[in-house]
């Protein structure tokens, strides 16, 4: 029997593994953003794509820590095709046509999915040395779901580190602010362009595949993880790295307490959070620019 | 566009094929095409913001879906409910919610009504696949029986094809006829005013947003309509039916393909669509994969559409002539 207070606790670390794993994938979705100005929004598709992949890795390897690192690469290379043959070829027909384009890229990941692997859900099992529980303070944890805290840690940081410390990061940085501008510094933003978006669907792999073994493979896990990051991304400002970190760990936070007290209610509560958000700052908690 | 309905003589044509056809065709296509009125129709009210707001929408199925599950509940809750009030109430659900989500999508335009469209639409579809005991989830509303209606000195049974026909054709003809008479009014002048220039129509002391949120409404009502019908037709409303992405989709595509900025476009359109998907069913399952590739395509090479390819085709014989 748990306490009250415990099960406060177990709720809140959940919200934050919840969060990690948003913010993970909306990070990419949020960089592309900023250097495209379109929300992608075949994003959540590749998550799904990662975890689809995943699941046939375990079965055919029998080995999830192989998935974890040729999933997202797979998953990255699929996402680095889809920029330079479709997305490139419609940029200059302006954002509408790529937002289209986007929504065309769903629609065919999904229903290609669906044909590949069929409707139904797929279970992958947590890898032996990390099923089970941890005593931390006395309250049982599950360590899964410690060891997605610590790997998103690890990669945001080192993800940051790139961002904000290297010269990469820095035209990745400017080119997000003004990429015409970077472009007429004579730096070949279409090449950065397409290493940006396979590091996002990368980011978005890693993520589909560490939430394979919590949610289950199924065709509607990009709907339901795709609509959570459209909200974060919305909600903390279009663009703004900052903004989808708060907004990830307090849609997190939402759905871990939503599905303890009013579990069908969650997708209103986070999208009442938005519209709340939206209806103050119409151009979310952080976002500068109306697109 | 011309401003009246003058050439009379294309419309009575129309009109006596329209009521003939059913009789010489048979059911299977008799159906088909009722199929194809209803995402014609759909597609319209879609063309409503689309092609004359400049509006993309990326969520329509919601009144769609609200409209469907509207009339399918009414119908199964409510025994002996007429007919026209099925109807009407899968308009009034629609209403309710355009009227709800409006004042937000006024505010936005461009990418960002499309992504707040594509947003609600989203959240619409996750609640009805929640809230089971009502919508019936995934399986949803099935095996409601569809009344008769009553003309004050016969009852017509609507369950009979041809009869259902009729009336499809007569609800969503008043539908269409209804827009075509709204774009030639002058708010239909102010709201392509907007598409091509909000400041402009803004600074002629027109409110923008108000006029936007009217459209938006309108066409979500016109939408739940269809949705109405669409539950008489089927005789199921589920999520997979009526509110997943595809449905949303569908007619954005018969937009593309029949062209925007024309009227009678997206009848092209889905017309063209209806024909591709009839002739693919015979060879696949997986119709909503080739639709899905055959959007792609339309964006990537043809962004103008259909008309896209006339005038293209028409270049190029006028070119070939000029060379003999």
């Amino acid at each position: 029997m748990i306490s009250v207070a415990e099960m406060y606790i177990i709720q809140s670390i959940h919200g934050v593994v919840y969060g990690m794993l948003l913010f993970l994938v909306s990070s990419g979705l949020t960089i592309i953003f900023g250097m495209m100005g379109i929300l992608n929004l075949a994003h959540a598709s590749f998550f799904m794509l990662a975890a689809y992949f995943a699941y046939t890795i375990t079965v055919v390897t029998g080995n999830f820590w192989l998935a974890l690192i040729i999933a997202p690469i797979v998953t990255a290379f699929f996402g680095i095709l889809c920029e330079r043959f479709l997305l490139r070829n419609v940029h200059a027909m302006g954002h509408m046509a790529e937002l289209l384009l986007t929504l065309g890229m769903a629609l065919v990941i999904l229903e290609a999915v669906k044909a590949f692997w069929g409707t139904e859900s797929l279970d992958i099992a947590v890898p032996q040395s990390l099923s089970g529980l941890v005593n931390i303070g006395g309250i049982q944890y599950s360590k899964y779901r410690l060891f997605i805290i610590i790997m998103a840690v690890v990669i945001l940081t080192l993800m940051a580190l790139i961002l904000f410390k290297t010269r990469l990061g820095m035209i990745v940085r400017a080119s997000v602010t003004n990429s015409a501008m970077v472009s007429a510094l004579g730096i070949n933003t279409p090449i950065v362009f397409m290493l940006v978006f396979g590091l996002g669907t990368w980011l978005a792999g890693v993520a589909g595949v560490c939430a394979s073994p919590l949610l289950t493979v199924f065709p509607g896990i990009a709907d339901q993880v795709g609509m959570d990051c459209f909200v974060v991304v919305v909600t903390g400002g279009l663009g703004s790295l900052v903004g989808a970190f708060i907004s990830a760990f307090t849609i997190g936070e939402l759905n871990a307490y939503g599905v303890q007290f009013v579990p069908r209610l969650v997708p209103v509560l986070t999208f009442s959070f938005m519209v709340l958000v939206l209806a103050i700052k119409p151009a979310g908690l952080f976002g500068e620019r109306e697109k | 566009m011309s401003k009246t309905l003058r050439p009379l003589k294309y419309w009575v044509m129309g009109l006596v094929v329209a009521v003939i056809v059913p009789h010489v065709v048979g059911t299977v296509y008799t159906n088909i095409i009722v199929t194809f009125m209803l995402d014609a129709v759909f597609a319209l009210t879609v063309n409503l913001l689309m092609g004359y707001t400049g509006l993309v929408t990326f969520g329509h199925a919601m009144f769609l879906g609200l409209g469907g599950y509207a009339a399918a509940l009414a119908l199964k809750h409510m025994p002996g409910f007429p007919l026209i009030g099925v109807i009407f109430v899968s308009g009034l659900a629609a209403f309710l919610l355009s009227c709800a989500v409006a004042p937000l999508l006024a505010r936005v335009t461009g990418t960002a009504f499309a992504m707040l469209t594509f947003g609600f639409g989203q959240l619409m579809y996750v609640i009805c696949l929640k809230f089971r005991e009502i919508t019936g989830g995934e399986d949803g509303i099935a095996g409601y029986s569809t009344p008769p209606i009553h003309l004050g000195f016969t009852n017509v049974n609507i369950t009979d094809p041809i009869n259902f026909y009729y009336f499809s054709l007569i609800v969503l003809g008043a539908v269409t006829f209804l827009m075509w008479w709204l774009v030639n009014t002058p708010f239909g002048t102010v709201i392509v005013g907007i598409r091509d220039n909000a400041l402009r129509v803004h600074y002629l002391g027109y409110r923008v947003k108000h006029s936007k949120a009217l459209v938006l409404i309108i066409s979500g009502t016109l939408a739940g309509f269809v949705g109405g019908i669409y539950a008489l037709f089927h005789h199921l409303v589920s999520t997979d039916g009526v509110l997943t992405i595809f449905v949303s989709f569908y007619p954005l595509m018969a937009c593309y393909i029949g062209g925007i900025g024309s009227f009678f476009g997206p009848i092209l359109g889905a017309g063209i669509l209806q024909g591709i998907n009839v002739l693919i069913s015979r060879y696949t399952q997986r119709i909503d994969l080739v639709n899905g590739i055959i959007f792609i395509l339309v964006v990537m090479y043809l962004p103008m559409g259909s008309i896209g390819i006339w005038l293209s085709i028409k270049g190029w014989v006028l070119k070939n002539k000029r060379k003999a």
